[in-house]
């Protein structure tokens, strides 16, 4: 038996130390996704603590098919999706936000020198609306319609928010790239 | 722009993807007490299981061991001369004066076969007045007693006389004897009222993926089972009962959100539910016109003209109630059991078997709103009459003739599902420990 697989086994027998060691092992890893769905760092505890408690109460459903911790971030991601459609109102964005669309911007920008902890922060500074499909679309590789279901929004709606992700993500990066470069240079 | 492959996409999805940040270590503390909470009812149901047969084996157990130890004393006095058949006397006390003044007595229901080992029409006239009838056995003073302890078998008694008669007692074990089966006139039936949480559960013989799918998210609920049963004593170990028990069961259904207010909006033909939802158990129909349901689960289990492409609850500004429907059925049950008792002491042990008549009498559907049930409607298709089979084992405690506090494990296995869903081969069944107090009469 696999040492996961015991440690499933501990978990759902109610094992204290197997339940912790599960935690330990995957906290970090799935507290890193909890920041990068939410805007701040309470937000981020609250999915991290009701994705877990998930995890162990729907360990009894895991069928040993798949990666583990895909099925862990699955559900993480799930708990964020939650929390945000209680917390936001998911207009759709054709209907309320007159904006029109950005126009696409060259992507051919030089991104080096960006640590991870640089794009979380990027990120996370996002609007709600738009920190959400970007993330379920390039992060997770969920499809528009996926997406629409998901959040409950149109597919339209979708792909519009993705877009101006994108935008606001490659002034933010292009901006931040520059003033490191800047920094580096003296 | 919109292509999966966006160097910016890229840029984040690789830069993040092993990314790691500690979480406080609150995120833990209030996590664990939660899922230790949670666990409680299933782990206390599985410690009484565990404590209920660790009860039963140890007194079978018990019971092994005094027959072991004490079957041999449990004997009664009877003559016997060398070519007779043994005689058996009644309980009654017996005495028999042996070596010296000494009185050996010889007690109870003790059974004692005597072997002569020299014709008795020889002996004197005291040793000729025993008599089986008389039930009193007059050894001569003369005579003195002596064991000769077999390994295997029965043990000996030998009680000498001056003139070397010799009489062997040998005992004989009560298991030789007939069983008396015989009950008495009174106390041949008995009335027990008893309750019992339950675990439900379901055994998926199909291979169906779809129902499959949808058990994956749902989850069943501890419920509860109580009635009053009565009980005919057919003979010492047979008795048969019967008697009218009332059941909950139920389950939860995840990824199903709620909303409230949907009335003003719906216009579905009288009759007609706003929304028909797929459950192992049956297709939930909406009969609350307020309530408005929207997926949120892996399986898309509802069927309605209202999908989110057609309305949109958040912008309508509804009521967000839950993520969670509740199937709630309760039944009437005639029960059909026979009890054998295999164990007759003060505290009784009983294998106990039979079948049982479940008839629907409540189906309901709600959703919980500030620990308040919501209505949402009932489950369609659901058999009204099923059939299960019960197999249990009951311990019984007598606090005096007519008290007594019962504890029944008991397993039942439902023989017809509670709706027949097509390409499924769902069978529940459940666990429960029942308690109570019977009173013979």
């Amino acid at each position: 038996m696999s040492e996961i697989k015991k440690i499933i086994k501990g978990c759902l027998a109610g094992n204290r130390r197997e339940q912790e060691l599960l935690y330990r092992r995957h906290a970090a890893k799935l507290y890193a996704v909890c920041l990068q769905y939410s805007g701040n760092d309470e937000e981020a505890r609250d999915i991290l603590q009701e994705g877990f408690i998930k995890i162990f109460e729907n360990l009894v459903h895991y069928k040993h098919e798949g990666s583990f911790e895909g099925w862990m971030r699955r559900i993480t991601v799930n708990t964020a999706l939650e929390k945000f459609r209680s917390r936001h109102n998911l207009y759709r964005v054709d209907d309320i936000d007159q904006i029109p669309e950005p126009d696409a911007e060259p992507d051919n920008q030089d991104y080096a020198g960006l640590e991870a902890n640089d794009l979380l922060g990027i990120i996370r500074e996002l609007p709600p609306k738009y920190r959400m499909v970007f993330n379920l679309y390039a992060i997770e590789g969920y499809s528009h319609k996926e997406i629409g279901k998901m959040a409950n929004i149109s597919e339209g709606t979708s792909k519009s928010n993705l877009s101006r992700a994108r935008v606001i993500l490659q002034r933010r990066v292009g901006s931040y790239t520059g003033i490191k470069k800047r920094i580096a240079n003296g | 722009m919109d292509k999966r492959g966006a160097n910016i996409d890229i840029v984040f999805r690789n830069g993040l993807e092993d990314y790691e940040v500690l979480p406080p270590q609150e995120v833990w503390d209030n996590i664990h007490p939660v899922v230790k909470r949670k666990r409680r009812p299933f782990i206390l149901l599985r410690a009484a299981a565990l404590i209920a047969v660790v009860l039963s084996m140890s007194f079978l157990a018990y019971r092994w061991s005094r027959e072991v130890s004490t079957g041999h004393e449990s004997t009664v006095v009877a003559l016997n001369v060398e070519t007779t058949s043994p005689v058996i006397s009644p309980d009654i006390i017996r005495t028999i004066p042996v070596t010296g003044k000494e009185n050996k007595v010889i007690q109870g229901s003790q059974k004692t076969k005597i072997k002569s080992t020299q014709d008795l029409t020889n002996t004197p006239d005291d040793e000729n007045n025993i008599s089986p009838a008389v039930g009193y056995l007059q050894v001569p003073n003369s005579l003195s007693a002596s064991e000769t302890p077999l390994l295997h078998g029965p043990r000996l008694v030998t009680l000498n006389s001056p003139q070397n008669k010799t009489f062997q007692i040998e005992e004989i074990k009560e298991q030789y004897l007939p069983e008396n089966n015989a009950v008495k006139g009174t106390d041949r039936w008995s009335i027990a009222a008893m309750a019992s949480p339950t675990y439900y559960s379901r055994f998926n013989s199909g291979n169906d993926e779809l129902s499959k799918q949808l058990m994956a998210s749902e989850e069943n609920l501890i419920s509860y089972s109580g009635g009053v049963a009565f009980s005919y004593k057919i003979n010492k170990r047979f008795s048969i009962q019967s008697g009218l028990y009332y059941s909950s069961v139920g389950q939860m259904v995840d990824g199903i959100n709620s909303f409230g207010g949907f009335q003003k909006y719906g216009n579905t033909a009288k009759g007609d539910p706003n929304f028909k939802v797929l459950t192992t158990n049956g297709t939930v129909r909406t009969n609350n016109a307020d309530v408005f349901l929207l997926s949120n689960g892996p399986v898309e289990r509802i069927t309605t003209n209202y999908t989110n492409d057609v309305f949109d609850p958040i912008k309508a500004n509804l009521l967000y109630l839950n993520n969670t429907l509740r199937q709630n059925f309760s039944y009437l049950e005639l029960p059909i059991v026979l009890r054998y008792k295999f164990v007759d002491k003060k505290i009784d042990l009983n294998l106990i078997g039979g079948v049982s008549y479940n008839m629907l009498v409540n189906n309901s559907v709600y959703t919980m709103v500030d620990g308040g049930k919501y209505p949402i409607g009932d489950t369609e298709g659901l058999n009204l009459l099923t059939v299960s089979s019960s197999l249990g084992m009951g311990m019984e405690y007598s606090f005096s003739d007519k008290l007594s506090l019962n504890l029944e494990p008991t397993f039942r296995y439902y023989l017809n599902p509670f709706n027949e869903m097509t390409g499924s081969k769902i069978h529940p069944y459940s666990f429960g420990i029942f308690s109570g107090v019977s009173y013979k009469f």
